[in-house]
């Protein structure tokens, strides 16, 4: 996995470039839009990782150069917290998602990494967290190769998790996730559905409930990991 | 305001009362000085009628003064005329004649004289059985003879008439200065209803707004009072916009390098090997890190400041959803301290600036997140209660002592009970929040009394709308 760095801070620069060393990507460091615009000339990326203040020019901008020209690159926006509008600009031109700064390193790789495997699905059409994998083509989820038995509902409800993994998906969107035209579905056969597919998924991944908002899915091992 | 100033404020002049005593006193004087002219002018006219009268009689007796064979004066009335003559309802008439010289002829002998002048008739004052009287005599110059008739009568006939013009006037003159009065007060009361207004308009401004007063129903006489204070606001505003730029600057100036050294630091830590260093590494980033909040709190106060003085436009914000993204920001630190982290989400809008919500938010979490203990639960609850917005944070944690609940709001007050980190900077900053958002904020017991519940309870949405609306509320 290749990420592209634009950080002109370069603490800021060498500890995101390190820290997804650690996390196993391989991170290039440019400080200005130009360097970051000729790198993605040159190769290709599977993210880029973006400060919205630089010098000369800001992040925004070159997000917008990129998605104008067509670029279908996975972008991270890193913004200050200070009320000026650059978190719903920075979503509005196209970047896919934020970070505010101060953040703390495994937050910003569960992010690149969710933001990674979405776009990955999308052109594979492939999900994978750990050794949970779904086929998205196929309807299809091996568990540590193992083909997982999974009903239709309990697909959707499996599909709809991986897709935000390490985010928290409300009951509401599992829901209108699974129910059909002319089907109610309750809060409460959400859990039953997803108790199910914890058995079945086993210790693969865990599916947790966040009280009162809905469910995440995480990987066990990196949870707590720093 | 001190004492002092008070007791200043208390004898100070008043615009209103020296107005009315300007315009009472000369108002009462000239309705005084009508009313004695009144009585002076209308006292003449009724003499001189029952002089009139009197002369009357004086004349009707004249007619009937013949001459006895000596040619001596004498009264050839009638005993029954001489008695109707002296009929009167209200006083006691008397004459005499007398020859010229002076000798008695009829009447009462005793009746004062009037002093003679050349004219033919003549008027005066006199005493007669202890009585006031009026005389009226008469000294006819033709063939009547050498006689002067003197009638006069007792005052009461008069008196009562000077009695009913001066109540009639002073009535009618009282009535006159009731109405003018009334003029007065009502006229002072319009009068000093743009100081009022402008009263008002600085009354029911909020302490923190410094924005210009308008000119436009302010009175001529005060216009440069009004500018001074304006000019005043102006200054004081440039100086707390300055000092406000100057921390929010510093903020941001501290917040990139910081947001550096966290992240170095957390590397580190992770990669050192000697667990002696690495827990001296883990010390220094917790500093860094407390640091780098303390740095965003302050640069979240001075914004707060600038939302109250500029009033920020406020936009509809959804609480289910700013409750969801809080949750969702902190659920990985919850799970680190072994915190139930959850909500609770019922549908609710307020008309708020989003970001300083959240922030406000935000602090509550990380409070109730430090201050419980591994294996506590942490709910985030939004939603209405009688048409009324809440975001309400309950924990099971330590809890604030009753005692200094007063003052956790107060910026960098930190409760008695709480160890570890903390800049004592979150509560002011939620209650700074609520207050721009003229929302009350309560701190109780938590669930069950143990641990805290605090609550920001947003004005229902109709009565937050105007006030968000006008340029100067």
């Amino acid at each position: 996995m290749r990420v592209l760095v634009v950080e002109d801070d370069p603490l800021i620069g060498d500890a995101v470039r390190r820290g997804l060393t650690g996390g196993g990507f391989a991170a290039d460091l440019v400080g200005t839009t130009d360097a970051a615009r000729s790198a993605l000339h040159a190769e290709t990326f599977d993210l880029v990782i973006c400060d919205i203040g630089l010098p000369k020019e800001d992040g925004l901008q070159l997000v917008r150069g990129l998605r104008k020209q067509g670029a279908a690159v996975p972008i991270l926006m890193l913004t200050a917290r200070d009320g000026l509008a650059d978190r719903v600009d920075a979503l509005d031109i196209g970047a896919d998602d934020y970070l505010t700064k101060p953040f703390q390193i495994p937050e910003l790789l569960a992010r690149a990494r969710a933001l990674i495997r979405r776009s990955k699905a999308v052109a594979s059409s492939e999900l994978t967290l750990g050794l949970l994998r779904l086929e998205l083509a196929h309807q299809r989820a091996t568990a540590a190769g193992q083909v997982l038995e999974l009903t239709h509902r309990e697909w959707s409800i499996l599909e709809c998790l991986m897709l935000s993994a390490g985010r928290i998906v409300s009951k509401d969107r599992l829901m209108s996730a699974i129910s059909g035209w002319d089907e109610e579905i309750t809060p409460n056969a959400i859990e039953v559905y997803v108790s199910r597919l914890r058995n079945k998924i086993g210790d693969v991944a865990q599916v947790r409930a966040v009280r009162g908002m809905g469910y995440r899915i995480d990987e066990p091992e990196h949870r707590g990991g720093c | 305001m001190n004492p002092s100033t008070e007791a200043v404020a208390e004898a100070a002049p008043s615009i209103r009362g020296r107005l009315l005593v300007l315009l009472l006193l000369p108002a009462i004087g000239i309705l005084s000085l009508g009313t004695l002219t009144d009585y002076l002018t209308s006292a003449a006219p009724f003499r001189d009628a029952y002089d009139q009268a009197l002369l009357d009689s004086a004349l009707a007796i004249a007619d009937h003064v013949g001459s006895d064979a000596d040619g001596n004066p004498l009264l050839t009335l009638p005993p029954e005329a001489v008695s109707l003559l002296r009929t009167d309802k209200y006083d006691s008439i008397y004459f005499k004649v007398t020859t010229r010289a002076g000798r008695y002829v009829a009447g009462d002998r005793d009746l004062p004289d009037l002093a003679q002048h050349s004219a033919a008739t003549s008027r005066g004052d006199a005493r007669y059985r202890d009585e006031p009287i009026r005389l009226v005599s008469f000294t006819p110059q033709d063939g009547a003879g050498p006689v002067t008739i003197t009638v006069g009568e007792t005052l009461r006939k008069r008196d009562r008439a000077r009695a009913t013009i001066l109540s009639t006037s002073l009535a009618v003159d009282l009535g006159e200065f009731g109405v003018v009065l009334a003029m007065i007060l009502l006229g002072v009361r319009i009068a000093m209803n743009p100081l009022r207004d402008v009263e008002a308009q600085l009354e029911k401004r909020s302490p923190r707004d410094l924005s210009a007063l308008s000119l436009a129903a302010v009175p001529v006489e005060i216009q440069s009072v009004v500018r001074t204070l304006n000019r005043l606001f102006a200054t004081v505003r440039a100086t707390s916009e300055a000092q406000r730029r100057f921390i929010e600057s510093a903020a941001h100036q501290l917040r990139t390098p910081l947001t550096g050294i966290c992240a170095q630091l957390e590397l580190m830590s992770n990669e050192e090997r000697d667990s002696a260093r690495q827990q001296r590494l883990l010390a220094v980033l917790d500093a860094a890190r407390r640091l780098a909040r303390t740095t965003q709190q302050l640069l979240t106060l001075a914004r707060s400041d600038e939302a109250a003085h500029l009033n920020w436009e406020r936009l509809a914000v959804d609480l289910p959803r700013l409750v969801e993204a809080a949750v969702m920001e902190r659920i990985a630190a919850a799970d680190i301290a072994g915190i139930d982290l959850g909500a609770q989400l019922e549908p609710a809008t307020v008309q708020g600036v989003q970001w300083l919500l959240a922030e406000a938010l935000g602090n509550l979490v990380n409070n109730a997140i430090a201050y419980t203990p591994r294996g506590g639960v942490v709910t985030v609850h939004c939603g209405r209660k009688e048409g009324m917005p809440y975001l309400r944070v309950t924990d099971t944690g330590v809890g604030i002592p009753p005692a200094e609940l007063e003052r956790v709001t107060e910026r960098f007050f930190r409760a008695s009970n709480t160890r570890g980190s903390g800049s004592g900077l979150g509560l002011a900053i939620v209650h700074e929040v609520a207050q721009l958002h003229h929302a009350r904020m309560s701190i109780d017991a938590g669930p069950g009394g143990q641990g805290t519940s605090i609550e920001i309870l947003f004005p229902a949405p109709a009565s937050v709308l105007p006030g968000a609306a006008a340029p100067n509320a």
